[in-house]
């Protein structure tokens, strides 16, 4: 009889940085900001790599965790309209129509630890634990299974910073980072022991809020922030090594790297304007509101064409899709493209703005495609696309000090990765080779 | 995915079995299911009137127990079956029979077994006044490989409950529950929370 060597147990541990550019990553890994990272690109493969579409952290981590199309898996973003009251609403955990990866891999047995995953929340059922990321309101309803709610608030878990300070205290912003980093790092040692997994996962947003705040602080030496971003990056940094030694304890030499996964759910690029799409809508005749001052969509006349979405989302007021449409369905198609060549020509200073108008049938496919917005813009860098409609103006400044941007999220794969890869395709590699 | 399914509940007497058995049928009803109980007290007074506690007669119990629950479970009822079914082997027959089956071990020490016995069996027992008694002096073989386990000594019957409901609905054996949306407060909350990030 002849005995085969057994094979080491398959695992996959993936780590997120949430709103972490491929070329801010690469560049801390060369000025050693981030050793551990610098190790790992020169060892691996570093990829550039697609957000969903919009590149909001609702859509492009559900198109992570599903494999799916916003058009399949159905969420759009972190709002939605109502159809009839065209009152804002938020999708929840609830209203992610396909399976996700850990439920697919929960059909072969195996089990998930999942840690700080946006766009779970309310926490439910998945084989192993969950515990809910952004928007996560209640640690009461982020944790499944509910045993481990107790050891979590033991150890001061804390779902988000506190954002507020965003603007009024940056330093607060800086303490809060770093405070909440740490008890992700103490979630992460406690269910790594503690859980028999094949899967884990651990997301840091703290990256995220970072920029969205102190972009400047990241990208500036001359930054009075500056050194205590870098700071915040080089604890990111010892975080990713600890999880790497970790998952190769007991293991070393061949095959590192082997199922260890870094990515980020999209890019980031500083702000100098916002763009009020609604306002510009208004501008050109498309949207009008009851009143001055609305404080949502809903509160657009029966006669609005158009009306848009943040980031940059543009549906159409049709006939038989919203309860008040005008449009007719045979008019949106040229509509749409009436709508297209004028924000086409949307000029800042002589800049162009919009640097891609993406149709509906381009980008999302599946059940709930039709559900989508009409258009899906992207804006040259520095400028930041809202759905707000409180202002007239379509340009203005803002407090914020970065954007999401699309093309240059980036995955490191110890797992083999498509070239040109976008977001919902890792998914199926994982649960492939996990099962292989 | 209203398919039937059996549930099977095994430990010790007064582990909790009926009493999770019940809570977990009344959840299964909200939830629109047609559900079965079939409980070991209740199938001794008539399915298996006459059957003892020997260990032919216990195999024999719940193998009936097993066939009724096979006859639910492909008519598209949720089987929940409620018996000490001591015999590792027995349940696994059942499976096997069964496919669509999920084994919940009441697991329970024997301390507090005996300081919560409802019946009043385990001082009898201890007493030697109940021979073949399961767990003081007959067997009891607990599952390797059971879907749940629930420790009803240091988990509260809502947790254990939970547990179940949980395991059913990762399993896609029940459709998860309503009422899992925002309430109006925490929409608030979350409107702040998109706000401080420029969302809304
Ligand atoms: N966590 C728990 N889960 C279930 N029951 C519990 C728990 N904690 C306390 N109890 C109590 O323990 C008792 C268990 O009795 P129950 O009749 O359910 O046991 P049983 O396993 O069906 O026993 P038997 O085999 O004799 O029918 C009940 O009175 C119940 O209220
Ligand atoms: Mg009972």
């Amino acid at each position: 009889m002849r005995f085969l060597r057994r094979r080491r147990k398959r695992r996959v541990c993936v780590v997120g940085l949430d709103g972490v550019p491929f070329g801010l990553l690469r560049r801390l890994g060369d000025e050693s900001v981030m050793p551990r990272v610098a190790g790992m690109v020169a060892s691996g493969d570093l990829k550039q790599m697609r957000a969903a579409l919009p590149p909001v952290s609702s859509v492009s981590w559900s198109s992570f965790m599903t494999g799916a199309n916003p058009g399949e898996h159905g969420i759009f973003g972190f709002t939605d309209v109502a159809p009839e009251s065209y009152q804002l609403r938020f999708p929840t955990f609830d209203d992610l129509a396909t399976p996700t990866l850990w439920d697919r891999l929960g059909e072969s047995g195996r089990r998930c630890a999942i840690i700080n995953q946006p766009a779970t929340y309310p926490a439910r059922a998945v084989p192993g634990v969950l515990v809910s990321g952004f928007v996560a309101l209640q640690l009461a309803k982020s944790v499944w299974p509910k045993e481990h709610l107790g050891a979590l608030e033991g150890m001061g878990y804390r779902i988000d910073v506190d954002s507020q300070k965003g603007r009024e205290d940056p330093d607060g912003l800086l303490d809060d980072l770093e405070a909440t980093l740490e008890t992700r790092r103490r979630a992460a040692e406690y269910f790594w022991g503690r859980e028999s997994w094949d899967y884990f996962q651990v997301v840091v947003t703290g990256t995220d809020r970072l920029h969205h705040f102190l972009w400047e602080a990241v990208v500036r030496e001359d930054d009075p922030r500056h050194e205590r971003a870098m700071a915040y990056y080089r604890a990111v940094d010892g975080f990713i090594g600890e999880m790497w030694d970790r998952f190769h304890e007991g293991s070393p030499g061949d095959g590192e790297g082997e199922g260890f996964v870094l990515l980020s759910d999209h890019g980031f690029a500083g702000v100098r304007k916002d763009v009020r799409l609604n306002a510009w809508l208004r501008e050109n005749g498309y949207l009008d509101y009851e009143k001055e001052g609305p404080g949502s969509v809903a509160e657009i006349t029966a006669d609005t064409r158009a009306f848009a979405l943040d980031p940059g989302r543009i549906h159409l007021n049709v006939r038989g899709r919203f309860g008040r449409g005008c449009v007719a369905p045979e008019e949106a198609r040229g509509l749409r493209d009436e709508l297209a060549a004028g924000l086409r020509e949307l000029r800042f200073e002589g800049e162009g703005v919009i640097t891609h108008i993406f149709p509906r049938e381009e980008i999302f496919r599946g059940q709930k495609a039709e559900l989508g917005p009409d258009l899906v813009l992207l804006s040259r860098p520095g400028f930041d696309l809202k759905g707000t409609t409180k202002h007239p103006a379509v340009f203005a400044d803002t407090h914020f000090q970065g954007m999401h941007t699309w093309d240059d999220a980036f995955v490191w794969s110890g797992l083999p990765v498509a070239d040109e890869p976008e977001i919902a395709d890792l998914a199926g590699g994982i649960v492939g080779w996990l099962a292989g | 995915m209203a398919k039937g399914f059996t549930l099977w509940f095994t430990g010790l007497s007064g582990s909790g079995k009926s009493a999770l058995a019940e809570r977990v049928r009344d959840i299964l009803l909200e939830r629109g299911m047609k559900v079965e109980v079939l409980d070991g007290d209740i199938v001794r007074q008539n399915l298996s009137k006459g059957l003892g506690f020997s260990k032919e007669d216990r195999d024999t119990n719940i193998r009936r127990i097993g066939f009724v629950c096979n006859l639910l479970t492909r008519n598209e009822v949720v089987a929940i079956a409620a018996a000490i079914s001591p015999y590792k082997a027995i349940r696994d027959e059942n499976r096997e029979l069964i496919g669509r089956f999920v084994e919940v071990y009441c697991k329970c020490d024997l301390d507090t077994l005996k300081a919560r016995d409802p019946k009043g069996l385990y001082e009898k027992a201890l007493r030697g006044e109940i021979k073949n008694f399961t767990g003081v002096s007959d067997p009891y073989e607990a599952p390797e490989n059971a879907e749940v386990v629930v420790d009803t000594a240091s988990e509260e019957v809502d947790a254990a409950v939970e547990k179940i409901i949980g395991k059913l609905e990762e399993m896609r054996y029940v459709p998860a529950g309503d009422g899992r949306g925002y309430t109006e407060e925490e929409e608030e909350g979350i409107k702040a929370r998109l706000r401080d990030l420029g969302y809304i």
